[in-house]
């Protein structure tokens, strides 16, 4: 029977060529195993899956989730997730959005909704607390994000696509009010069913097995975030935009297509500069107790300003310091629904190929009068926009150029180049999703974004990255912003840099390989909760699972495990896990050979402790975390992986 | 003593409203001093303070007190930052 609080018991099945719903089995003992969020996602979809299943089958499952922590009224909890085969990377992804649309999920009375099958015409799906309501679409098709949001019923939670999703761009995303699931091309999915929009509305919320311990912890925990030097402090004076110059600083800054860590204008495109002249006001997701948004004005609107990426892929990357054009590029990607970073990363690439006289698409590096109409053409598959909306991955396979194709697994890296951080290196050529920082253990956070570890060493790097990996995981399981997870590193660490106390405990850093990977093999050693993570707390009393850095490190771990063996199930090869060879074979600084990343000396490390073999989990790993799949299947994906 | 440009960033920037100035100092002990006297002790409301600062001198950190500096020296200052 049922009795974990904090959930609404229910995950809704959605066929979309039926027009039908029913609810999808899920129990308290599958909670208990996943939690919630992408590692009940990753699950679901595994167990789903089919060796050779394409994004845009019409079997593909797109599949929402939330986390317990969602409607309980923990700070920084409305986050919710889309799982589904990714077309732009022919694996999983998992795509997370701060908009509220999770939250109204759950007044409606469900945890989860999957949709299946391929509506024949364009379709809004309403969610009710008692029905599911079909309305016609075509009245949306067409529409801007914005738009089609204006034109559903107020007061609801939406999911939307715009232009980019109907015409499948491979990276295009889904909005949530102006948040995005980004990366990975989830709104392409959305397009090719036909699924314009979601609406969610109900008036249900979770129940909590604590309410006065969990109060009590929220309390400390809105403290910590606002009082720790990133969460409290740096976030909401600058924003993410705030890295540029500390990116600048550590050569970190993606700057000529990832060729250079530094570009001469980055004050012109810094977040001190977008504080200074263009920001209007803060803005938060809900929930939110940092609010590190940045609210700007586009042609006299006020519209979400540029985050650091978008920052830095439209600005350095491209070589333009016109943080203007910047904000207006964004605010046109965010209309026409496309997932920025992979967006301004294909754009790169072409200006690249042309620059090297391979294929001329009129994009040049430092030359940005056309951008904007390559966007449009992009989001609508015109002319030459119908190539580039395949991204940097194809096109290097169509015209050449693989080595300076920056992306991983096929999907385009953040901005930051790793080459002076090589740990995040690791991170992203062994991120299940592909090139994304967060998913690859954000382990730029402890090589000078936040702790100022050496960051040419590759000593320790494979142990922090799983840990920060498999952390990052469950705390998105949860329903949490990750940026809450910056506040488990102590606020002196951070905030005295140039004490000796930190430099000696930062000097240690790479050597604590041994003891993490002894945390992540035997979870069961850490069963006290530390203080300095409260998400372990705030699921104990919201939903009366036993919780502590243990389980919060084995639910990362079957989240990771779990999506790794899905991704060789649909035909990811052994020793997947790399990066183009400018990052990995070029030096970034031409007489220092450190300045590479050394993914042949750490990966090895990393797969002994992650019970990988060539990037594939062993059999005796998914048993070990209770992942249950066919040994006829597994065997059969592991052949065909090294085939 | 030698004639420097300082730069701040991050919340120096956004606390103190200077994006750069010019001071004498000889060591980048001094620095600090120098530019709460040319700053007027300025308060930064997140209680940083500036020789808390992650410094670099010509585009390359540096954390020794002691470092000499030359004139046309170019320092920045940056607070702590991360999340993106």
């Amino acid at each position: 029977m049922d009795h974990y609080d904090g959930y609404m018991g229910q995950v809704l099945f959605v066929d979309l060529t039926k027009r039908t719903h029913s609810l999808f089995p899920w129990t308290d003992k599958d909670r208990r195993r996943t939690l919630g969020g992408k590692v009940m996602a990753a699950d679901i979809l595994l167990h789903h899956i089919k060796p050779g299943m394409k994004a845009f089958d019409e079997d593909n499952w797109l599949v929402v989730t939330t986390g317990p922590l969602t409607g309980c009224g923990c700070p920084n909890s409305s986050r919710f997730n889309i799982s589904t085969i990714s077309p732009l990377t022919g694996i999983l992804t998992s795509s997370n959005c701060g908009g509220d649309f999770g939250l109204w999920l759950k007044r409606a009375g469900y945890d989860a909704v999957i949709f299946s099958g391929r509506s024949e015409t364009p379709v809004t799906v309403n969610i009710l607390h008692d029905d599911v309501i079909f309305t016609d679409a075509s009245g949306l098709w067409g529409k801007t994000t914005t738009e089609t949001q204006e034109m559903l019923p107020k007061r609801t939670g939406k999911l939307v696509i715009g232009p980019a999703g109907e015409h499948k761009v491979l990276y295009a995303c889904v909005f949530s009010g102006e948040r995005t699931a980004g990366r990975g091309g989830v709104g392409a999915v959305f397009g090719d069913k036909n699924l314009k929009a979601v609406t969610a509305f109900g008036t249900s919320l979770p129940t909590v097995r604590n309410r006065e311990k969990l109060q009590k912890i929220n309390k400390k925990w809105v403290h910590t975030l606002k009082t720790h030097p990133l969460t409290g402090r740096q976030l909401p004076k600058l924003g993410t935009a705030g890295l540029i110059a500390p990116m600048q600083a550590h050569k970190i800054l993606a700057t000529k297509n990832f060729s250079a860590g530094r570009f001469d204008g980055f004050e012109k495109i810094s977040g001190e500069e977008l504080a200074e002249n263009h920001l209007v006001s803060n803005a938060a997701c809900t929930t939110c107790a940092i609010r590190c948004a940045r609210m700007v004005k586009v042609d006299d609107k006020v519209v979400k300003g540029p985050e650091l990426e978008i920052l830095g892929l439209l600005g350095a990357n491209i070589l333009n310091d016109d943080i203007e054009k910047i904000i207006r590029w964004n605010w046109v990607l965010d209309e026409l629904g496309m997932d920025s970073i992979s967006a301004a990363g294909t754009v790169a690439f072409a200006m690249e190929l042309a620059e090297k006289g391979v294929r001329d698409f009129g994009l040049h590096f430092g030359q940005t009068d056309n951008i904007e109409e390559m966007f449009r053409k992009i989001a609508l598959r015109e002319g030459d926009g119908d190539l580039l909306a395949n991204g940097s991955r194809w096109l290097s396979e169509e015209f050449g150029g693989k080595d300076y194709a920056i992306n991983a697994k096929g999907m385009e890296l953040a901005a930051y180049t790793p080459r002076h951080a090589v740990g995040h290196g690791l991170g992203y050529a062994t991120a299940n999703r592909g090139g994304c920082h967060l998913n690859a253990g954000y382990m730029v956070v402890v090589e000078g974004l936040g702790l100022d570890v050496d960051s040419l060493t590759y000593h320790g790097k494979a142990a922090l990255a799983i840990m920060f990996q498999n952390l990052m995981e469950s705390v998105s399981a949860g329903g949490e912003c990750l940026f809450t997870s910056y506040a488990v590193l102590p606020g002196f660490l951070i905030d005295k840099p140039n004490w000796p106390l930190t430099k000696i405990i930062l000097a240690a850093f790479p050597y604590v390989g041994p003891v993490v990977n002894l945390l992540s093999h035997f979870t069961k050693a850490p069963m006290i909760n530390i203080p300095l993570l409260p998400e372990s707390y705030a699921i104990k009393y919201a939903t009366g699972i036993p919780s502590t850095m243990a389980t919060m490190l084995t639910w990362g771990a079957y989240g990771y495990n779990a999506e790794r063996i899905a991704n060789v199930i649909l035909g990811q090869k052994a020793d997947a896990d790399t990066l183009p060879g400018r990052l990995t074979d070029e030096p970034q600084d031409p007489d220092d050979p450190r300045t590479r990343v050394p993914l042949d000396k750490m990966k090895p490390t990393y797969y002994r402790a992650r019970g990988w073999k060539d990037g594939i989990p062993t059999w005796h790993r998914l048993r070990t975390l209770g992942i249950k799949i066919d040994k006829s299947v597994y065997d059969a994906a592991v052949k065909e992986a090294y085939r | 003593m030698a004639q420097i440009k300082v730069k701040l960033f991050g919340v120096f920037r956004v606390d103190t409203h200077v994006a750069e100035t010019e001071i004498q100092a000889e060591k980048l002990k001094d620095v600090f001093g120098a530019l709460n006297d040319k700053l007027g002790n300025v308060q930064m409301d997140s209680g940083l303070a500036f020789k808390d600062a992650l410094v670099y001198i010509n585009g390359e950190p540096c954390a020794k007190k002691g470092r000499k500096l030359n004139d046309g020296d170019e320092l920045w200052l940056l607070s702590p930052a991360s999340g993106g």
